[in-house]
């Protein structure tokens, strides 16, 4: 009978719509996306300028977002972000260089390593740093940030103050699309679990998170580790994209770049993080092209409004433009959900 | 023997520089909770001040130092009045993302209007040079601007101490809430804080312009050295940011001296979580208690 | 009936002021004990010593046969004891659910891994917990409430949520401080409700900080009266606020109606 078909037809559309909003079926639609993306820039359709922005948005939001689990989730204030970063990049580049033959394994293997190294050096610097309290975490974060920094400007082997180049180009925009497909489905697992859960509780009440027998400390280092060792991630792509490090680079400034754009998202929202970092570099460039165009000096005023902006952001919502709410694509679903009872 | 004076010397001028920086983080901190970020660039401003009132204007030290001070509180007092003020009972995470927004803005607004080239301020002080001794020379500029920045200091000091409104200010430092059923204007005392911090800052300013250089980002390195050195002293507490500011100085200018100026900063940092894993609150910082 | 939790002589001073001094209590297995006395007596300092918040100076905590006085805070929480707050402690920003699957952290023992790429022992255990969460709230009557933000309910619902929490670690000593602070005498009568419910179908024991009489009247069979950090009168109830000491002690205060 045809109402039966037409049920029938129903249900499957049902289950196809269900689908295609799993995680999954996204991620991959998103892919495709910017794979189409990259052969229209490989083939001058559109302007290869657009995709090299691409390209540096998706690798700070991989630093934004990391930043986000320790500044947003866990609460606290940590500042030397760009540290770890170096950390990584330095590592990808010496392994890209010396290591291996250019090509894909040892692509892959930098940015392995690159993870990996800056892993361990923020467990390390994890363990002292929560030693210290409250409004001291940032003076000690952003200390072992200049630590770090010039660390390597000491560091002839990794070209000191100078720099280290050669470093082959093996990040592409598709690639980093793939990492932060990565990053995302692994953070936004750890956000919504129990691990997830305890940052939150600490952020909210550490005494009575305590009390629902929480390590503390141990719970503030493993989001500070595995922030790290995003950043080390960014950082290793970061390396083999830009082909040329320097120390400075890794410095305040960058962490101070990534603070601006992870609180005018949203803290304690990854896809704050995602709306901060475009919102901010894409305002960035535009105000760029249209000052210019008015006259080629007045590019330079983007470097006051863009502190102005931040400034508004926070006096008017404090929590950024998206506080801690997330887009209903990024929350767990019913069907992949851990939750069946969350809406 | 002689080396070492000198090198002494130095670290006086520098730990007195940094004094006159730190004094402003750590009363502002003290009086409102906030890591004043754009402090740093406060600092920065007032040596611009300076640099602008005796180039253009050819204004002598004697003028020009009380004016810039005036000039930068008046700066200082506008931030807090239109960025902090809305903010006060907010979360402070906001507090002190507007400040580094502030800072940003300040720098590179005197990047933008004044050009980001180094530059010195004209000297000012007497500089003649003075021998001791076998071979101890010494320019008396520095000698001057530790003096001045001692007797700044102790200024400073009588007036937390012996007047009114130094006295209100303790009582804020030491809880805000109750300070209005006092008879005690709040605002004014926060205005007051922050106009004697840029003031102070400012006056380190013209002097760094005078003994090194300045230029639109010196704020940012400046301003977390001198914001260390409140910290490792015990922030909150005028004293210990004293304290804090010549041992950097000393470890700084002995660093350079014997080591390498490219690990100053590292070792500067390292000293400072060294400290901070001795002494959590600082050194003269206050311990906090939990309260449950 | 066995001790779940003693404490022995006890003291603990910060700076010069001593805030508690030989303060001792035994509460057996299954029975609900009390602590009154007038502000500032040490009260909440006694229960911030037993949960480890801060560690006597002298004397024993013992939870069963095991020293607890020097653990830390985290660690006696999951040998298993439990507390609200004289201010209520909820996670004002995750939801009603959230702040229960906190507590029921212990339930699970996925590791990182599991979370990280997604593995079922992960989900499946989410899935359980976020059931076992419903349960609790359901039995508190807040399973309604479960996606609200803890922070938006209403001041009895999240007392109640947070005792629902408390609960939730499974404990076998439940501390309540104050629990019915700023509730008006017909809330009070459910809350002593509430608390029995507990008491019956959880088989804990039960410690009350309270100064609304009628909670202590009602529940406890036994009494500690503290003042100036000290016990001044031990024993029943009724025995005990007839106790002229008592009386004493708390001249002054309007909340003494036995």
């Amino acid at each position: 009978m045809s109402s039966s078909k037409n049920k029938h037809s129903q249900a499957l559309l049902a289950k196809l719509a269900a689908a295609s909003s799993s995680w999954g079926i996204r991620s991959v639609a998103f892919l495709v996306c910017i794979a189409l993306l990259q052969i229209a820039g490989d083939f001058d359709l559109i302007n290869q300028y657009y995709l090299h922005i691409l390209t540096i948005i998706g690798m700070n939001i991989i630093l934004v977002a990391s930043l986000n689990l320790v500044n947003g989730y866990l609460g606290e204030f940590a500042l030397g972000h760009a540290g770890f970063m170096a950390v990584g990049a330095y590592a990808a580049a010496v392994i890209a260089t010396k290591v291996g033959p250019p090509g894909a394994m040892t692509f892959v293997l930098a940015l392995i390593g690159a993870t990996l190294a800056a892993a361990l050096i923020g467990y390390l610097i994890g363990l002292i740093t929560f030693k210290t309290v409250g409004d001291y975490l940032a003076i000690v974060t952003l200390g072992f940030n200049m630590i770090i920094v010039n660390a390597i400007q000491n560091m002839d082997y990794l070209g000191g103050p100078r720099g280290f180049g050669g470093i082959p180009k093996t990040t592409s925009l598709i690639i980093v699309a793939l990492c932060l497909v990565i990053t995302y489905t692994i953070l936004r697992n750890l956000v919504f679990s129990g691990h997830g859960r305890r940052w939150i509780s600490i952020r909210e009440n550490v005494i009575a998170a305590e009390l629902m027998g929480i390590n503390i400390y141990k719970a503030k280092n493993m989001a500070f580790t595995i922030a790290a060792a995003f950043a080390g991630l960014a950082g290793g792509l970061w390396a083999q994209y830009q082909q040329f490090i320097t120390p400075k680079s890794f410095d305040y400034i960058k962490t101070t770049d990534l603070l601006v754009m992870l609180y005018l998202g949203g803290t304690g929202s990854l896809s704050g993080s995602i709306l901060g970092v475009v919102f901010y570099m894409i305002l960035m460039e535009i105000l760029r092209n249209v000052l210019a165009m008015i006259d080629p000096r007045l590019a330079e005023l983007r470097m006051l409004i863009s502190p102005l902006i931040l400034v508004i952001v926070m006096l008017t919502r404090q929590s950024g433009l998206l506080g801690n709410r997330e887009w209903r694509w990024l929350k767990p679903r019913k069907e992949d959900s851990t939750d069946e009872y969350s809406s | 023997m002689e080396i070492i004076i000198q090198q002494l010397l130095n670290a006086a001028q520098l730990g007195a520089v940094y004094s006159l920086i730190a004094l402003g983080y750590t009363m502002v901190y003290g009086v409102l909770r906030l890591i004043n970020f754009a402090h740093g660039d406060i600092f920065m401003v007032g040596a611009f001040i300076g640099f602008m009132l005796a180039t253009t204007l050819n204004m002598p030290l004697v003028l020009m130092m009380p004016l810039t001070m005036l000039l930068t509180a008046l700066v200082g007092v506008a931030i807090e009045r239109v960025a902090y003020r809305k903010l006060r009972d907010a979360q402070r995470v906001s507090l002190v993302i507007t400040a580094l927004g502030v800072g940003i803005f300040l720098e590179n607004f005197v990047r933008i209007v004044v050009g980001p080239q180094t530059r010195q301020l004209p000297a000012q002080l007497p500089d003649s040079v003075l021998k001791f001794g076998s071979g101890l020379i010494i320019t008396e500029d520095k000698i001057w601007i530790i003096l001045i920045s001692l007797a700044l200091m102790i200024i400073l000091w009588l007036f937390v101490q012996k007047t009114l409104m130094g006295t209100a200010m303790r009582a804020v430092a030491d809880n805000s809430e109750v300070i209005p059923l006092m008879g005690i204007n709040l605002n004014r005392v926060i205005a007051v804080t922050f106009a004697i911090g840029s003031a102070l800052a400012a006056a380190g300013g013209v002097f760094y312009g005078q003994a090194y250089s300045i230029d639109p980002y010196m704020g940012i390195d400046l301003g977390w050295k001198a914001f260390i050195a409140a910290v490792i002293g015990g922030i909150g507490s005028i004293e210990g940011a004293v304290l804090g500011s010549f041992m950097l100085a000393g470890v700084e200018v002995f660093t350079v001296a014997y080591l390498s100026s490219n690990l100053k900063n590292g070792i500067a940092f390292g000293l400072l979580i060294l400290l901070l894993l001795i002494w959590p609150s600082g050194i003269m910082g206050k311990p906090l208690l939990k309260k449950v | 009936m066995n001790t779940v939790l003693k404490v022995d002589n006890i003291t603990k001073s910060f700076g010069g002021l001593m805030a508690v001094k030989n303060f001792s209590l035994e509460l057996p297995e299954r029975e609900i004990h009390g602590i009154i006395g007038p502000n500032g007596a040490g009260k909440t300092t006694v229960f911030n010593l037993i949960t480890g918040v801060y560690h006597p100076d002298n004397g024993h905590i013992l939870l069963g046969e095991k020293e607890v006085s020097s653990l830390p805070a985290d660690v006696i929480s999951r040998s298993g004891i439990a507390r609200t707050f004289q201010n209520i402690r909820l996670f004002s920003q995750m939801t009603v659910l959230d702040n229960i699957k906190v507590a029921l952290g212990h339930r699970t023992n996925y590791r990182l891994w599991d979370v990280m790429l997604g593995l079922n022992r992960f989900r499946r255990q989410e899935k359980v917990i976020a059931k076992e969460a419903m349960d609790y709230l359901g039995f508190f009557g807040l399973a309604d409430r479960h996606n609200q933000v803890a922070g938006s309910l209403a001041y009895g619902e999240q007392r109640r949520l947070e005792i629902a929490r408390a609960l939730a670690t499974d404990p076998k000593v439940l501390l309540l401080d104050e629990p019915a602070a700023g509730m008006n005498p017909r809330e009070v009568e459910s809350l002593i409700q509430f608390i029995r419910n507990i008491y019956n179908d959880f088989h804990l024991a039960i410690l009350i900080i309270e100064h609304q009489m009628p909670v202590i009247m009602d529940l406890c069979t036994h009494v500690e009266v503290m003042d100036f950090g000290q016990t001044i009168a031990t024993g029943e109830p009724e025995k005990v606020t007839a106790d002229p000491l008592v009386i004493r002690a708390y001249l002054g205060e309007e909340e003494v109606e036995a």
